[in-house]
């Protein structure tokens, strides 16, 4: 395989990683920024524990999933069933906080960043194994009753309320989740990357993620699969003077979609059309 | 539909493995067999990995145009051995992940390459080219950052603690009355290492640091941070932040009574157009160093400058500009002299001979003055000291820091 293929698809598969860490919480109407924390918290462990420990690359992974999960876990006790503008405030104030924190501990580079971090052969097989994995669990999840209890309280927090649904529960849950996530793409960030640097966890992540997130679509898994390819992949493969508008154009296709589609490119109706036509070409 | 995903699902995994066992994290071997005649090249290509979008796109504008000038200038004197040589502006936004990307082309096919610009950029991009033996002029970070891909990269500075002290001890004594000194520093790549060696110079002039006062990248005022600086009763000033930051601190300063501009020193990372726009007038006599002199009299350097002046409406080219304008000369240079003859199937042996030439060349001619390198790091730069008048950087003491 190429080098820039290799890298495409290893991006590629960070980018939609790190949308289903922001699908999952949006389940719930949470835009749950502080997974760009949890990527920037467990990359930097992964990083130290390697370079310092001679950790491999597997315990740093596990220990760095279980490190977002844990984080993620402990401040869902007080946004488990914020409102969704508190959630996005304390986002945003762990992006600040962290990157604030890296810049300023030598231990772990500070402002001149993390090197030498290194490299793990097979990394790209690791990482599709692991979206595999998630997808998995994220379509049984969105299959089950704590999806539709999800969908319900989408829909009408008191409404999911009054049928049962412990919206706090079911926050905690997702936002753990998706800190798990983050972490686990931290580390891929890490060791696929060979360096850190703090500028590379900020708002840049969000921007991306959410484009991705609502354009491919943010009620179903697949939407981001099919985003994140197209999206990260669209100004590699266009003239520079072309990809040099990309912001505009990202911009453009984002109006568009939000006209034409506003659930994105695809829903859930989507979905149900494509598989009734299935069954029909099946039963010809 | 379960089954459908399932059996998709497993045919994904299989497909990946399929996939990893193909999979090279090297570099592909060069891509042309060997000829059977003599290789002749119609072109040298030059790629930049620059930032031609993004937050920092007028910089990298800078930098792109002193490369094609040096280009422009190689091909109306005939080109490399004859033939014409090309800079490829490649843009990778300031995104690490297309900075990856991007070089991970390169490595398959590019002599050698030049950036990436800046910080974020080198740090994902440059462990691709070390791992698949490309070289790439980091012609615009600190030397701190270039040795961490040594041979690959080149550093166009001496280490910091060695060769910033000098100018700090001598900006400290031209004016003896200067006993304590604080430094408004902000938290971003190596300008602590800037802002450490400064300490090292003042220390070296027997002045006494008394705080540091750190200034966030997104502080818009700045009234607590001088009245925090006044309060320690300075008799000098040091900054190294960012141009504009520098800029309305100093504004902030004189509101708050601050008289004496030569007590105040910028550092060179602070020098590009926003400090000049941003603190107009109110910068006479406040001293700045830099590793260029623009007042420097030779036909070359004045070209140089009419021609940036005529095409950026008369602004005066900002001090990193004329780096890679010096860094497609050296790559000149290495070709002419090592024999290169651009042949994709010697791509990996000519790489070297190309890293080997610079990061050892002797007395090359730069735009501003000759330096030797040693191992990729330059012996004898000079760095100057200037003193701001109407706009215009005044030189005070040609400073040359000893690392040989």
């Amino acid at each position: 395989m190429s080098l820039p293929l290799y890298y495409y698809l290893a991006i590629t598969s960070i980018y939609i990683l790190m949308t289903w860490a922001l699908y999952l919480p949006y389940r719930v109407a949470h835009l749950h920024f502080m997974v760009v924390a949890n990527m920037a918290i467990s990359g930097y462990f992964g990083g130290y524990a390697a370079t310092q420990w001679g950790w491999p690359f597997g315990l740093a992974l596990l220990v760095g999933i279980a490190i977002g999960a844990f984080i993620s876990f402990l401040v869902s006790f007080g946004i488990g069933d914020a409102p969704t503008f508190a959630v996005v405030i304390v986002g945003f104030t762990f992006i600040y906080i962290t990157k604030t924190a890296i810049e300023n501990w030598d231990v772990i580079g500070g402002t001149m960043g993390m090197f030498g971090i290194p490299v793990v052969k097979n990394l790209l097989l690791y990482v599709y194994i692991f979206v595999l994995i998630t997808g998995f669990f994220i379509y049984r999840f969105d299959n089950s009753r704590l999806g539709r209890a999800a969908s319900a309280k989408f829909v009408d927090r008191d409404l999911a309320t009054s049928f049962g649904v412990n919206t706090k529960y079911l926050g905690m849950f997702l936002q753990t989740w998706a800190g798990a996530i983050g972490g686990a793409c931290g580390v891929f960030y890490a060791f696929l990357m060979n360096s850190l640097f703090p500028d590379f966890f900020t708002f840049h992540i969000i921007g991306t993620t959410m484009t991705m997130l609502f354009l491919g679509g943010y009620t179903t898994l697949w939407g981001p699969l099919l985003a994140a390819p197209i999206l990260w992949g669209l100004p590699l493969i266009l003239p520079t003077g072309v990809a040099s508008w990309k912001q505009i154009i990202y911009g453009i296709i984002l109006i568009v979609i939000l006209l034409l589609r506003p659930e994105g490119a695809v829903t859930r109706k989507f979905l149900r059309k494509l598989q009734v036509k299935l069954k029909l070409v099946k039963m010809a | 539909m379960k089954k459908i995903l399932t059996i998709s699902m497993i045919l994904l995994l299989a497909a990946g493995f399929v996939w990893a066992a193909g999979e090279k994290e090297e570099a592909a071997a060069p891509a042309a067999a060997v000829a059977e005649e003599a290789f002749t090249v119609t072109e040298w290509e030059v790629p930049f990995l620059n930032c031609l979008t993004g937050p920092i796109a007028s910089i990298g504008e800078y930098l792109q145009w002193g490369a094609e000038r040096a280009a422009w200038e190689i091909n109306q004197a005939g080109g490399i051995n004859g033939v014409p040589v090309k800079v490829t502006g490649i843009d990778t936004a300031m995104s690490p992940e297309t900075g990856t990307v991007e070089m991970a082309k390169l490595t398959e096919t590019a002599l050698v390459a030049m950036g990436p610009v800046p910080e974020p950029v080198i740090m994902a991009a440059m462990p691709i080219a070390v791992r698949s033996g490309l070289y790439s002029f980091t012609a615009t970070t600190s030397f701190e950052y270039a040795e961490k891909f040594f041979p690959w990269s080149i550093s166009w500075f001496s280490p910091t603690d060695e060769k910033l002290p000098p100018v700090v001890t001598a900006w400290a004594k031209k004016s003896p009355d200067i006993k304590n000194v604080v430094q408004f520093v902000e938290n971003y790549g190596a300008w602590p290492g800037m802002a450490a060696a400064h300490v090292i110079g003042l220390e070296a002039a027997g002045v006494n640091v008394l705080d540091q006062i750190d200034v966030p990248s997104d502080a818009v005022a700045f009234g607590p941070l001088v009245v925090k600086a006044l309060a320690e009763n300075p008799d000098g000033i040091v900054f190294a932040a960012n141009a504009e930051k520098v800029a309305k601190i100093i504004l902030e300063l004189q509101s708050r009574g601050w008289e004496d501009n030569s007590k105040l020193l910028v550092f060179s990372s602070a020098d590009d157009g926003a400090l000049y726009t941003t603190g107009g007038d109110n910068l006479n006599g406040v001293m700045i160093y830099n590793y260029v002199d623009p007042g420097l009299d030779t036909p070359r350097w004045q070209e140089f400058r009419e021609a940036f002046k005529a095409d950026h409406e008369g602004m005066e080219p900002f001090s990193l500009s004329p780096n890679y304008y010096d860094a497609v000369y050296m790559i000149k240079e290495a070709i002419e002299n090592t024999g290169v003859t651009g042949d994709p199937s010697k791509l990996k042996e000519e790489r070297i001979l190309i890293r080997d030439y610079c990061n050892n060349v002797q007395n090359f001619q730069g735009l501003f003055f000759d330096w030797s390198n040693k191992d990729g790091v330059p012996l004898d730069k000079p760095l100057f000291l200037f003193q701001i008048e109407n706009g215009q950087k005044v030189l005070v003491e040609k400073v040359i820091p000893s690392n040989k």
